[in-house]
């Protein structure tokens, strides 16, 4: 009479693929946010220096034209014009160090899912490590044993991982935050 | 005298944003990564307003902010945190360390500027 054993080499094979082709893909995209997160980085500081060059040179056109202004003696409604431009600059100026200020808070958005793919990295190594040999006669309680184990194992990373990833940046959009002063 | 501000950020981008619109409205800026940074820059020179980030590598700003009310130069300085977090939960805890204002990022520069000035004149 044919015996019906559980498939115990192709479950601990099953798991040990999951876990290496997981890890391997986490790797992946832990290594593309962390470019992501570089460029990013050095884009922004990069854009920042040049808007300030260019502001730095549109103010001294602006005061070059204002000394032109002086001395060829313009109306006051050319006056009144470049003040206007120079509120506008100004204007759009403050709009762009808003603006940029989206590094901040994607970076530390990026940094928070490098850690999260990291620690689901560990979770499936976890996975992947079956060191116990496997009795043939007490093959299905070793089975639950071993796969209670995993799910404990498993349960208390996740919490773990969830645990220690702090939500800090809950803004939805770029409009300027609340002030509170105390 | 330009009164000087010391801005504590590990973001350059955002250290470099504070940095230009402090110094475009008069103040000189002394530029510190972290609250480590920071508090080793405060201790070399007093300065007249300290604005710093929370969420920082190797201390943070609330750290920082009882660091610095240890200290008796730092006692009546102000201190405002510049900072994407913004539940009251840590409002509280940055009053209870000894903030004295909360700023919520992004900022837009020129209500940075309005409680600058507010906080520690033009």
């Amino acid at each position: 009479m044919h015996m019906k054993t559980l498939a115990t080499a192709e479950l601990r094979s099953l798991l040990t693929a999951v876990s290496d082709h997981g890890q391997r893909h986490l790797c992946e995209v832990a290594v593309d946010l962390q470019q992501i997160n570089g460029l990013q980085n050095d884009a922004v500081e990069n854009l920042g220096l040049n808007f300030m060059a260019v502001h730095k040179l549109v103010c001294d056109q602006q005061n070059f034209i204002e000394r032109l202004m002086t001395a060829h003696q313009f109306d006051s409604e050319d006056a009144e014009q470049l003040e206007a431009l120079k509120q506008r600059i100004g204007d759009e100026m403050c709009a762009v160090v808003t603006g940029l200020q989206f590094q901040d808070l994607t970076s530390q958005l990026l940094a928070k899912t490098i850690n999260h793919v990291n620690g689901l990295k560990d979770l499936l190594k976890e996975l992947g490590n079956q060191s116990d040999e496997i009795n043939p006669e007490h093959e299905h309680e070793m089975i639950v044993k071993f796969l209670e184990g995993m799910n404990h194992s498993l349960d208390a990373g996740s919490s773990a991982l969830s645990g220690g990833l702090k939500h800090s940046v809950g803004q939805q959009d770029m409009a300027s935050g609340d002030i509170d002063l105390f | 005298m330009a009164k000087t501000i010391l801005a504590v950020d590990d973001s350059g981008s955002l250290r470099q944003m504070v940095a230009f619109s402090l110094k475009a409205a008069g103040y000189d800026v002394i530029q510190a990564v972290d609250g480590q940074d920071g508090l080793t820059k405060a201790t070399e020179k007093t300065v007249d307003l300290v604005l710093t980030d929370q969420n920082m590598p190797i201390m943070d700003g609330l750290t920082l902010i009882k660091h610095l009310r240890g200290l008796s130069s730092y006692q009546k300085v102000p201190i405002l945190m510049l900072t994407t977090e913004s539940s009251d939960e840590m409002k509280a805890k940055g009053k209870a360390a000894g903030a004295n204002g909360w700023l919520v990022k992004p900022f837009d520069p020129k209500r940075l500027i309005e409680v600058v000035q507010k906080v520690i004149g033009s």
